[in-house]
């Protein structure tokens, strides 16, 4: 009797830290593409000392995250293969891939930025001007603010120290090369559970619709540009006729 | 867990991009707002967005800095357009420089090609997939066909790839209407040039990845220094030739192959790799029956070039044989598949040719000078690759004082001149070029053509009172390849 209590509670735990394991995932999905936006306007003219700060706390945000799925999933992981609570074996490989390529995009874009970081650097004020033109303006409030609403059971618990950018790709290093050594499942055996072309298919909110005109906004102009119209002030005046007809 | 057979993290050295570092000290030095290209804003429907730049301004900015002809400045702009170091605002899809009012922007840092970070096929299939949500499924045809590969051999990784493209998706629409625009161009931008759509041209072709970084200074160590002393070594024993002979040897040949030179002069019908129009290939494959007229005007150039194109071999052959001395073209052929071939088939093909070029009283017996004779015997005795050459030199020259020059002034020569014909120049319109690029196929898989070639071969083997001269010489002719594998 008491031996089934036990097991059912083992099965209860698990399942719980499976779910937990799920939402770190997508907290960490959430948090890498806000980094990746940040990280997109290093060394352009939007770029200065309020970015890096934001990219630094994002990113001590995400070591977070990873730390605390590592140490729930590897465990999940090298249990002994005993019945109790092992159904659900197929989906904590695919978190498992899930977290590996994740923990490789982050690293890529990790690399990414400390080399731009090192390219571009803002301590003189001469600096500034080697910054390139790109056209975006600061924009990196709302991102940051997106990334900052993440929520994990063990975000508030557990703290640890915030790494420094190259410590931290040393650590993403050590880490990838001890999961790969310590858990040994064949990756490519993991079936998606999306659909191809799934995401396109489903319905949007009003928000969406506005994206619409974003693209069209660029071929309207593109148009006029192949009607043969050469000056660039006669183009506006056709954009806004265009518009309207 | 991406497979990466060497984690190099960046070690791995992109030969023809070494250049890259010198193209973007170009971009900074183009920011300046003094001294730099000149910006203007680029007036949209909603909104006005900074930083846009001119062609033209693109072009006088690098012919005055470089002090260069506007013409090298236009391909100059045009390599840094081909790089994705600026994007053209209006048709994104042609990676050049257009010297008048068109718009351009400079990419973003994290958008530049880079060296050291091949770019992932993982981001690409993210970057389809924010498409397909932004587009509902409508997508190009390249772009679908291209996600339905990715979807395919990275399954394992579909679910994390569809979670990111989302948040991504999401995490852009934090941002203002203005600077998602420049975002979605810039993402945009950086894929042309990565993953170029049919008909774009991008300077991403970049061949063999290397160990070696070029740009890094090599360690002086005494390895290096003896490969110093062994390089001069060899320079000091060459021999040696006048330079006004040597430089009239290149004047020579630079005006006699001017004319078919493809970046010279305009191959025709239409240059297949810019026109996207295989005419010129069809025209000069190796089995065609009547050749165009560049090619038999290559043929009077030398006697190498007779030989080495597989078409004006088949005329000679055809010229020896009216003249019954074939055996010449043949021993040289057999020659030539000994060195080539594998070495299994070595010995065999060794005797071979003795039996039938070398032995006294062979069938075949060509006219070689007893010093060659005996040199070419004895090597025969333990036969390896390059045992034949002094004979083959010696018949190739023979061939070459004599059969040519006869070959050259032979009614079968001039009958092939007057058949050849000259295609004319194919004139495109800018949609039939479109067209082209979308007809572009894979040619025939090499697979068929060795099978099209073995039933020749049989054919040939089979077909009534051998000709010796026929048989033997295709056999040595096609047996050059590999033989197929075995299973």
């Amino acid at each position: 009797m008491n031996r089934w209590r036990r097991s059912v509670d083992e099965i209860q735990a698990r399942k719980r830290q499976v779910t937990e394991c799920e939402r770190a995932l997508e907290a960490l999905c959430k948090v890498t593409a806000c980094f990746q936006q940040m990280a997109i306007s290093i060394g352009s003219n939007s770029d200065g000392s309020f970015l890096r700060e934001e990219m630094d706390e994002t990113r001590a945000l995400a070591h977070r995250i990873c730390t605390g799925l590592h140490r729930r999933l590897v465990p999940l992981l090298t249990e002994r293969a005993t019945e109790p609570g092992q159904e659900d074996r197929l989906q904590v490989e695919r978190l498992w891939v899930i977290f590996l390529t994740g923990l490789e995009n982050l690293q890529q874009d990790l690399h990414k930025a400390s080399d731009l970081i090192d390219r571009f650097p803002l301590k003189q004020r001469n600096d500034r001007r080697a910054l390139v033109n790109t056209g975006a303006s600061d924009g990196v409030i709302g991102v940051s603010a997106r990334a900052a609403s993440v929520q994990t059971p063990w975000l508030a618990v557990e703290v640890e120290q915030n790494p420094d950018l190259k410590t931290h790709i040393t650590q993403i290093d050590a880490l990838v090369k001890e999961m790969l050594q310590k858990v040994s499942i064949p990756f490519w055996a993991v079936e998606a559970t999306q659909e191809a072309w799934v995401e396109g298919a489903q319905s949007q909110d009003t928000a969406h619709d506005q994206d619409e005109t974003l693209e069209e906004m660029m071929v309207v102009s593109q148009d006029d540009q192949m009607s043969g119209c050469c000056q660039p002030l006669n183009c506006k005046l056709g954009c806004m006729f265009c518009l309207s007809t | 867990m991406t497979i990466r057979n060497v984690r190099d993290h960046g070690q791995r050295f992109r030969p023809r991009m070494a250049c890259l570092k010198k193209v973007e000290a170009v971009m900074l030095e183009m920011q300046d707002p003094k001294t730099g290209v000149k910006s203007q804003p680029q007036k949209l429907v909603i909104t006005t967005i900074p930083h846009a730049i001119t062609g033209e301004d693109v072009v006088t900015w690098l012919a005055n800095r470089y002090t260069i002809e506007a013409e090298e400045a236009w391909a100059l702009g045009t390599m840094l357009v081909a790089f994705g170091y600026i994007y053209p605002l209006q048709d994104h899809k042609r990676l050049v420089i257009k010297p008048d009012t068109a718009l351009y922007r400079f990419q973003t840092p994290y958008f530049w090609p880079a060296q050291q970070w091949p770019v992932e096929d993982t981001d690409y299939a993210i970057y389809l997939a924010k498409r397909n949500i932004r587009k509902k499924g409508v997508l190009e045809m390249h772009e679908q066909e291209q996600y339905n590969g990715l979807h395919k051999w990275m399954n394992h990784k579909w679910d994390f790839i569809v979670m990111q493209a989302k948040e991504q998706y999401r995490a852009g629409k934090e941002r203002k209407k203005p600077d998602r625009a420049v975002f979605d161009c810039q993402e945009r931008a950086y894929w042309v040039v990565h993953r170029p759509p049919p008909g774009t041209v991008s300077a991403m072709d970049y061949g063999l990845e290397r160990m070696v970084d070029p740009n890094a200074e090599e360690k002086e160590t005494s390895d290096f220094f003896r490969r110093i002393m062994i390089f001069t070594q060899q320079s000091i024993m060459r021999p040696r030739v006048k330079s006004s002979v040597s430089i009239g040897a290149l004047v020579k040949y630079s005006i006699t192959c001017n004319k078919h030179d493809p970046f010279l002069a305009p191959c025709l019908p239409s240059n297949p790799w810019v026109t996207d129009d295989v005419t010129y290939w069809l025209l000069n494959m190796a089995n065609v029956d009547i050749p165009t007229k560049m090619r038999v005007e290559r043929w009077t150039f030398s006697f190498g070039e007779l030989l080495s194109d597989p078409r004006g071999r088949d005329d000679f052959r055809l010229f020896l044989k009216k003249e019954f001395s074939g055996e010449n073209l043949a021993f040289w052929e057999a020659c030539e598949d000994l060195k080539w071939g594998t070495a299994a088939t070595m010995n065999e093909k060794a005797q071979q040719v003795y039996k039938t070029f070398l032995a006294r009283g062979a069938p075949r017996w060509i006219n070689i000078d007893g010093k060659t004779m005996e040199v070419t015997v004895k090597g025969l005795k333990h036969p390896h690759r390059y045992v034949l050459d002094a004979a083959q030199t010696h018949i190739f020259m023979l061939m070459k004082k004599d059969s040519y020059g006869r070959y050259l002034k032979s009614p079968v020569f001039k009958d092939t001149q007057k058949r050849a014909i000259g295609p004319d120049q194919h004139r495109f319109s800018v949609s039939q070029l479109e067209a082209n690029a979308r007809k572009r196929r894979p040619s025939i898989s090499p697979i068929i053509v060795r099978q099209q070639e073995k039933e020749e071969r049989a054919r040939m083997a089979t077909s009534g009172p051998v000709d010796i001269t026929q048989v033997m010489s295709k056999l040595s002719n096609k047996g050059k390849e590999v033989p197929p594998p075995k299973k």
